[in-house]
């Protein structure tokens, strides 16, 4: 009974706390992305017209994501039946919107306006370990084209 | 080349769905199907229960009675072998199938309580017996646990619990977190208690009829129930938590077979007097 009460306010803190952390931060990511909106971002290798002068800078951008103990049971549940893991997906959604996003900013303290052969890589740092917090990192970096006065 | 930063619609990688009525329809679903799982295992091994011979049951029980023996204070002596032949008398009461031995042992320990386990071993603890004003008393509380040893019930009991454990277990290997695991933990708890009262009713009424047909009445078979009650008061468990239907209902139980079978006229048997000399 006792393991039972823990389990409970467990679920609800996680549920709580993470709802909370996660509006505020789509909120704080809706807001960002649109004052970054003038840095462009391209996956090509190869340089847009125009900027075959520039100096060509590497920038990225690295944010880890922690799963609240809800969406881990959540997911734990999901993993019985199989389907969409819809805790995990808004997870992942924030974690590379965000690593874009502080790679935009480094890019603009740079001066730059474009940023081409943009890679994302993605780690999960409990690699599936047992009763290990579930947490995501996410690696954004690209090279920064910085035109030359 | 122009190029353009056009803005992306919300949701295309999110699921817009509310996060608690999909946690709420898995755990539904999980609670089911477990509810379902412990429920067919549980009439499983009822029934299969029967074709496993007494004497495997003993083998079973010789590691664990070896344990008990060591653990508790379990005390030979004279109140053993009062104990010993009163069983013996309510075993040829109840008729017993010849292969079921009975093995009566008294526990040196405060603790109100007695109980049948694997192998036909019943342990009884003092606290219990200072507590009992007469033999039918007595008597009651052991055939109703001679009556658990005849209906398997300690076989099933563990045989349920191994069961449902390891079939538990390799869902939540499926499910590969520890987390599942502990969810359906939690379902269980609930689930597996009731089938166990069903077994107590069954050996209160057997309980009752080796009474009628030892002594000729069932007089005094509620005061051990009537000492439980005493003793629950203050520290009441809800009824669907609590292993043993609730001592009221067995009261009520013993009531009605009384009138069923006119058996409330007798006279009750003492207990030696040296009973509660230490």
């Amino acid at each position: 009974m006792f393991n039972l009460i823990i389990f409970l306010s467990l679920l609800i803190l996680g549920y709580v706390f993470g709802r909370m952390a996660e509006s505020r931060h789509f909120k704080s990511i809706l807001n960002r992305e649109e004052q970054l909106r003038d840095i462009l971002t391209f996956n090509e290798r190869t340089l847009p017209p125009g900027y075959e002068q520039a100096s060509g800078e590497l920038v990225g951008g690295n944010v880890v994501i922690s799963i609240d103990y809800f969406k881990q049971i959540s997911a734990g549940l999901r993993n019985l039946f199989g389907g969409r893991v819809s805790a995990y997906e808004t997870l992942i959604e924030r974690a590379r919107r965000e690593a874009i996003l502080r790679m935009k900013q480094e890019a603009r303290l740079k001066g730059a306006s474009k940023i081409i052969n943009v890679r994302l890589e993605t780690a999960s740092i409990s690699k599936g370990g047992q009763d290990q917090i579930g947490s995501v990192e996410v690696y954004a970096y690209g090279t920064a084209l910085i035109p030359t006065p | 080349m122009e190029y353009q930063n056009p803005k992306i619609p919300e949701g295309i990688n999110v699921s817009q769905e509310h996060p608690l009525k999909d946690f709420f329809i898995m755990l539904l679903g999980a609670g089911l199907i477990i509810a379902g799982l412990i429920f067919t295992l549980t009439l499983l091994a009822g029934s299969l229960v029967r074709y496993v011979p007494f004497e495997l049951e003993q083998q079973l029980a010789a590691s664990l009675e070896q344990e008990l023996v060591e653990t508790e204070t379990v005390k030979p002596g004279r109140h053993q072998q009062y104990l010993q032949n009163l069983a013996d008398r309510l075993v040829i009461a109840q008729q017993l199938p010849e292969a079921m031995k009975i093995t009566v042992h008294y526990m040196d320990g405060d603790e109100v309580n007695a109980f049948a386990t694997l192998g036909g071993h019943i342990f009884v603890y003092r606290g219990l017996l200072e507590k009992m004003p007469n033999e039918n008393a007595l008597a009651m509380v052991l055939a109703h646990e001679i009556a658990h040893i005849k209906h398997r019930d300690p076989l099933v009991a563990t045989g349920r619990g191994l069961t449902v454990g390891l079939a538990l277990m390799s869902l939540a290997g499926i499910a590969d977190s520890a987390l599942a695991q502990q969810v359906i933990s939690q379902v269980s708890l609930l689930t597996t208690l009731g089938f166990s009262r069903e077994m107590e009713r069954a050996a209160d009424n057997e309980a009752l009829l080796t009474l009628k047909q030892h002594y000729g009445h069932t007089l005094a078979a509620d005061t051990v129930f009537q000492i439980f009650n005493d003793l629950e008061d203050g520290q009441g468990l809800p009824a669907f938590l609590s292993t043993h239907p609730q001592s009221t209902d067995r009261i009520e139980v013993i009531d009605h077979f009384q009138h069923r079978h006119g058996s409330h006229q007798g006279t009750l048997t003492p207990l030696p007097s040296w009973f509660n000399e230490p």
